[in-house]
């Protein structure tokens, strides 16, 4: 990354960052908030749209009941009112992928205010307030010509125009990049527990503009903002904002001043950058939608819909660490989803062996879905297959070594772990003469090791061990095999 | 088949019409043809028409004929033709709001209250002439033609509705659907002679009519009857899904009502507003509105003094509350999806290309208007505090139909004026409609109906105003005048002038 | 209340119309009049008065349930674009 030069640890120490981000989340709907056409991403250009969304002469808007129940539960979930009243109003603008003229949005009664989202940055809490939830209307797409000589129009597909959003404005409690990161991580994942988000960001279902200011430590004001804007991973918010932070301390540190503008965040070359071509000053002429009542909920069905809510993602970590004695830690891991939480405690119940099934599935689960990309939905072995494998490990009915052999078998192999054990011979040799037939070819083979144990230098025999599980592919009853050396190392000298 | 009354098909009422092909006694065929006929000898004088559809509405009617032939039921305005507003969407038939901007421009899908007229089976018959996106009082702002008076050619329809109001008078069609934001559907029927209603707000859905001011347009009907305007309205009226504006409570009225009497209702009558027009109000209006005033008493009705103390403030009111919400809705003619486009250069050079070219002065002044009322810094001191002399004026209406049970009001200061008498100062055509915005602004229905004509045989119309959605004892009121009054039953010379007559 | 060319190119601006040069002056003139005549409005006491921006008072909540409804009109309000790069609708570059 890119660093304005001359920002030293000294100058950044004298001033403190605030952060406030804005996030547009597309609602999971069905259809457009104000008309019944289908959300689904990535059709055909234009073909999901009809006289409403197209913003056709003599048209009305007609509310999406779905995309405010999904606003008012994400206001339940970050602990926000949820107004009795709230009203949309007409936000104007002119730009070819908003067909109306104006974006239908809330102003000044927005569906949700307050509320708050807590965040873990290493071993510190911390609570991020909400100033807002308010429901709106997207906007179209604009496919401008990129460096192409010649090209001088823009396409427009208005299949995006209409789809449901909530705006979360954040209160400017976030102080680093990295807080930036964890409140977005934490956020999405509210939102996707919810079923409310796909948190997609590279089909745009996640959107996130900063707002960036520094003022020296323990001053009061706030100082000029900047909005950053195109931010379209996590990452980028990250280093956006550490790229800014800088920007500014160094301005400041030289004597200058931060205007109040628009950036844009070019991820490839790691700057932001003034957006140009925005010579006029906003007036978006907010009024009331006089098309749209206002939207009045019952306390009743807030209620109601409070206490279908499922369980949060804090609730379910804290649950995890009180029911199945995991550490915090990997209660933190397998909380990441709802899915993995749920997959980890059918796995858990299963094996009956909770701290082990945790094991497995933070290592050798997610290894493999690392590789492959698989969510924990698409995985092959479902929670019944890996409870079973975890608990043939602690019963000892197969070796840890046997135990990811199985594994890996079961990934491409449907059946059950005991039957695989079956097919391919992993059967635990237990038996105490095959053992003990092992162990004499390990001594014969080692009879160095075998003497120095005999003479006391009991260190050798851990190795010795190890060459016969090697010998056996696995395979030893571990503590029968153990059992099998040391008689022998001791009945039969050499 | 013949007609079993004497009088000619195009002067009788449209609840006759459509009882007749529901008997069999007329085709639908045979009634369209007659007004199709009618408008051929008149609509190119007065330019009623910006575009008219005699081979679909023919094979419409055709069609009605064949469901009766095969023996279903028929709507309540089987075979009657209705012409329709240019701001109304009919699904492939040029909708231009008299505007340069859409010309050429063929909405894909039907006005809700196209589809309700189609289901109880009229013919639509046309498109009529307006003020440009229905901005207007004398029909003078349409981009495309001025429609005449069918009673004196050198004079205006009025407007917005111009074409709509003027096509029912020159008996072209027995019925036409115009819009109301301020008085569009009342003034012009004044003018014309015929009844015009503007129904509670809500009562008909606004889905498929082109916006102009959203919290206050309303579809409305013309007619040359009480019982006929009630007709229409109670085929349009009622709940739509894709208004949410649109209202339950608008419910059908039983024409039979209407024929009760006025004996022991109470009419409001608030003096003071004809103060505030002082020496604009006509003397031949007052000399009607006092002369109204006395047959409505001696109908039985008792007449009670009313107060509107905020209604003198509604011309102002509405002056920035429209055009706000005009700025807005007009917002999307930008040139991108349909309708004319004039390029020049980049994106903002077309924009203000196809905007500056394709909108009229009225429209733009509007625009305008409505632009800075809403911009920062001033809409406080405009918009907000228009909305809240809003509340004062929907509260005196309230208030004073708490007190009677209809009011009685002038429409018009005066009766038509003559073409290009008022183009060159907007502010004193808006000052004319000072007693139609009220009760727009009130959200209320009134009804405007002819009662009398002026010394050089010019309509002169009064206003009736009723509660939300009680359009019916409206029309009581107007029904037990027109039965004591010839006024509604006249026809301009002009109906059975030239070759043929009104056969 | 007076009101200049200025305020009418920025307004004008604003609202994306494009006024003649030769118009300005007019349009200033009558903006300023109907402006002076609105002006009756701020004589009267609305403290206390809640705005009215729709008259839908006792109108129960209408929400449309999440279901798809493909458009019949899709095509036919396609076809009447004012210019097409395929099935994208086609404007000028935007800056």
């Amino acid at each position: 990354m890119t660093k304005p030069a001359g920002i030293s640890d000294d100058s950044r120490a004298k001033y403190e960052p605030v952060i406030g981000l804005e996030v547009h989340a597309q609602l999971k709907t069905k259809t457009k908030i104000f008309c019944s056409c289908s959300t689904t991403f990535g059709a055909a250009p234009n073909s999901q749209v009809c006289p409403v969304c197209l913003g056709l002469p003599g048209v009305l808007p007609v509310l999406n009941e779905r995309a405010v129940e999904f606003a008012a539960m994400t206001g339940l979930a970050v602990g926000a009112t949820v107004h009795p009243r709230s009203i949309f109003a007409r936000k104007n603008y002119f730009y070819p992928d908003l067909p109306k003229g104006y974006q239908i949005s809330q102003y000044d009664r927005p569906l949700c205010e307050g509320g708050g989202v807590e965040i873990h940055v290493g071993d510190v809490r911390k609570r991020i307030g909400l100033v807002r939830i308010h429901l709106e209307e997207d906007a179209g797409k604009s496919l401008h010509p990129e460096g192409k000589e010649g090209v001088n129009t823009t396409r427009v597909d208005l299949n995006r125009a209409g789809v449901p959003l909530i705006e979360i404005v954040s209160e400017p409690d976030i102080r680093s990049g990295a807080e930036a990161y964890h409140y977005l991580t934490k956020l999405k994942q509210i939102l996707v527990y919810l079923d409310v988000c796909d948190g997609n960001m590279e089909e745009g279902s996640l959107r996130c503009d900063a707002n960036v200011s520094v003022r020296p430590r323990g001053q009061a004001a706030f100082g000029t903002r900047t909005e950053i804007k195109n931010l379209n991973s996590f990452r980028y918010v990250e280093k956006a904002i550490a790229y800014e932070i800088d920007r500014q301390i160094a301005l400041i540190e030289s004597g200058g001043r931060v205007v109040q503008e628009t950036l844009l965040w070019d991820s490839a070359r790691g700057v932001a950058e003034t957006l140009r071509g925005k010579e006029e000053a906003h007036d978006y002429r907010y009024f009331p939608e006089p098309d749209l009542l206002p939207v009045d909920l019952d306390a009743s069905w807030v209620e109601g819909l409070h206490a279908t809510l499922p369980e949060l993602p804090d609730a379910l970590r804290e649950r995890l660490v009180r029911e199945q004695g995991i550490p915090e830690y990997d209660a933190e891991v397998l909380t990441e989803t709802r899915a993995l939480a749920s997959y980890y405690e059918e796995t858990s119940l299963r094996s009956g062996q909770p701290k082990l099934a945790s094991n497995w599935i933070m290592t050798e689960v997610n290894a493999v879905r690392n590789k492959t990309g698989d969510t924990i939905e698409s995985f092959p072995i479902r929670p019944d297959r890996l409870g079973d494998l975890v608990g043939m490990v602690s019963s000892g009915r197969v070796s840890g070594k046997i135990a990811k052999q199985l594994f890996e078998l079961m990934l491409g192999d449907p059946a059950g772990p005991e039957a695989l054990v079956q097919k391919h011979g992993l059967l635990p040799i237990e038996d105490e003469a095959a053992l003990r037939a092992l162990v004499r070819e390990v001594i014969a083979a080692n009879p160095g090791p075998a003497a120095e144990f005999r003479a006391g230098k009991e260190k050798t025999f851990a190795f010795l061990v190890g060459q016969a599980m090697k010998q056996s592919r696995g395979r030893a009853h571990p503590e029968k095999l153990q059992a099998a050396l040391k008689a022998v190392l001791t009945e039969e000298s050499a | 088949m013949s007609a079993p009354a004497n009088r000619p098909v195009v002067l009788e009422s449209a609840e006759t019409l459509a009882a007749s092909v529901r008997s069999g006694a007329r085709s639908a065929v045979e009634i369209t043809r007659a007004f199709l006929a009618q408008a051929d000898r008149t609509a190119a004088k007065l330019e009623t028409y910006l575009h008219r559809m005699p081979d679909r509405a023919l094979q419409d009617a055709e069609a009605i004929d064949r469901k009766r032939a095969a023996g279903e039921a028929l709507g309540n305005l089987a075979g009657v033709p209705i012409a329709i507003k240019d701001n109304i969407c009919v699904r492939g038939v040029p909708t231009t709001c008299g505007s340069k901007i859409l010309e050429g421009y063929r909405p894909p899908y039907d006005a809700h209250v196209i589809e309700r007229l189609r289901a109880a089976d009229a013919v639509v018959i046309g498109k009529t002439n307006c003020d440009e996106f229905a901005m207007g009082s004398s029909t003078e702002n349409s981009a495309y033609r001025i429609t005449k008076n069918p009673w004196a050619l050198d004079r205006v329809p009025g407007g917005s509705s111009g074409g709509s109001a003027a096509t029912v008078a020159a008996c072209e069609a027995p019925l036409s659907l115009g819009s109301d934001t301020g008085g569009s559907v009342r003034q012009p029927a004044a003018f014309c002679g015929v009844y015009g209603l503007k129904p509670t707000y809500g009562a008909v859905s606004r889905y498929g009519l082109v916006a102009f001011a959203s919290s206050l347009d309303q579809i409305g009907p013309f007619a040359r009857s009480a019982r006929d305007t009630a007709l229409v309205q109670n085929v349009i009226c009622g709940r739509d899904a894709r208004d949410t504006t649109s209202r339950a409570e608008a419910r059908p009225i039983d024409l039979e009502t209407l024929e009760e009497g006025i004996s022991g209702l109470r009419v409001g009558v608030p003096r003071s507003i004809l103060d505030e027009a002082g020496d604009g109000l006509a003397p031949s209006v007052r000399a009607a509105f006092e002369a109204a005033i006395s047959a409505l008493e001696r109908a039985g009705a008792r007449i009670v003094d009313v107060a509107l103390p905020h209604a003198k403030y509604a011309i102002a009111t509405y002056y920035l509350i429209a055009p706000a919400e005009a700025s807005s809705n007009l917002a999307r003619y930008d040139g991108v999806r349909y309708g004319v486009r004039r390029p020049d250069g980049d994106l903002r050079g077309m924009y203000e290309a196809t905007r500056g070219a394709g909108f009229g002065r009225e429209v733009k002044r509007r625009i305008l208007l409505g632009t800075y009322a809403l911009s920062a810094g001033y809409y406080d001191a405009y918009y907000l505090r228009a909305q809240k002399v809003r509340t004062l004026i929907r509260k005196d209406f309230l208030d004073a139909l708490a007190a009677s049970d209809a009011l009685l009001l002038p429409i018009t200061p005066t009766p038509a004026f003559k073409i290009g008498e008022k183009t060159d100062d907007p502010l004193a055509m808006y000052l004319s409609d000072i007693f139609s915005i009220p009760a727009s602004l009130a959200g209320v229905p009134a009804l405007s109906f002819p009662v009398s004509f002026d010394a050089s045989g010019l309509p002169i119309g009064l206003q009736l105003v009723g509660r939300p959605f009680d359009e019916g004892t409206m029309l009581k009121v107007a029904r037990a005048y027109e039965k004591e009054h010839d006024a509604a039953s006249r026809v301009p010379a002009i109906v059975t002038a030239g070759e043929g007559g009104a056969r | 209340m007076p009101i200049d060319v200025s305020v009418v190119r920025k307004i004008a601006a604003l609202a994306r119309l494009r006024i003649e040069a030769a118009e300005e002056e007019r349009y200033a003139r009558e903006l300023g009049s109907i402006l002076g005549f609105v002006e009756q409005l701020q004589a009267l006491d609305v403290s206390g008065i809640e705005p009215t921006s729709q008259v839908t008072e006792g109108a129960r909540p209408a929400l449309r349930p999440d279901e798809v409804c493909p458009s019949d009109a899709r095509d036919e309000a396609l076809a009447g674009a004012p210019e097409r790069d395929g099935d994208y609708f086609k404007v000028p570059q935007v800056v």
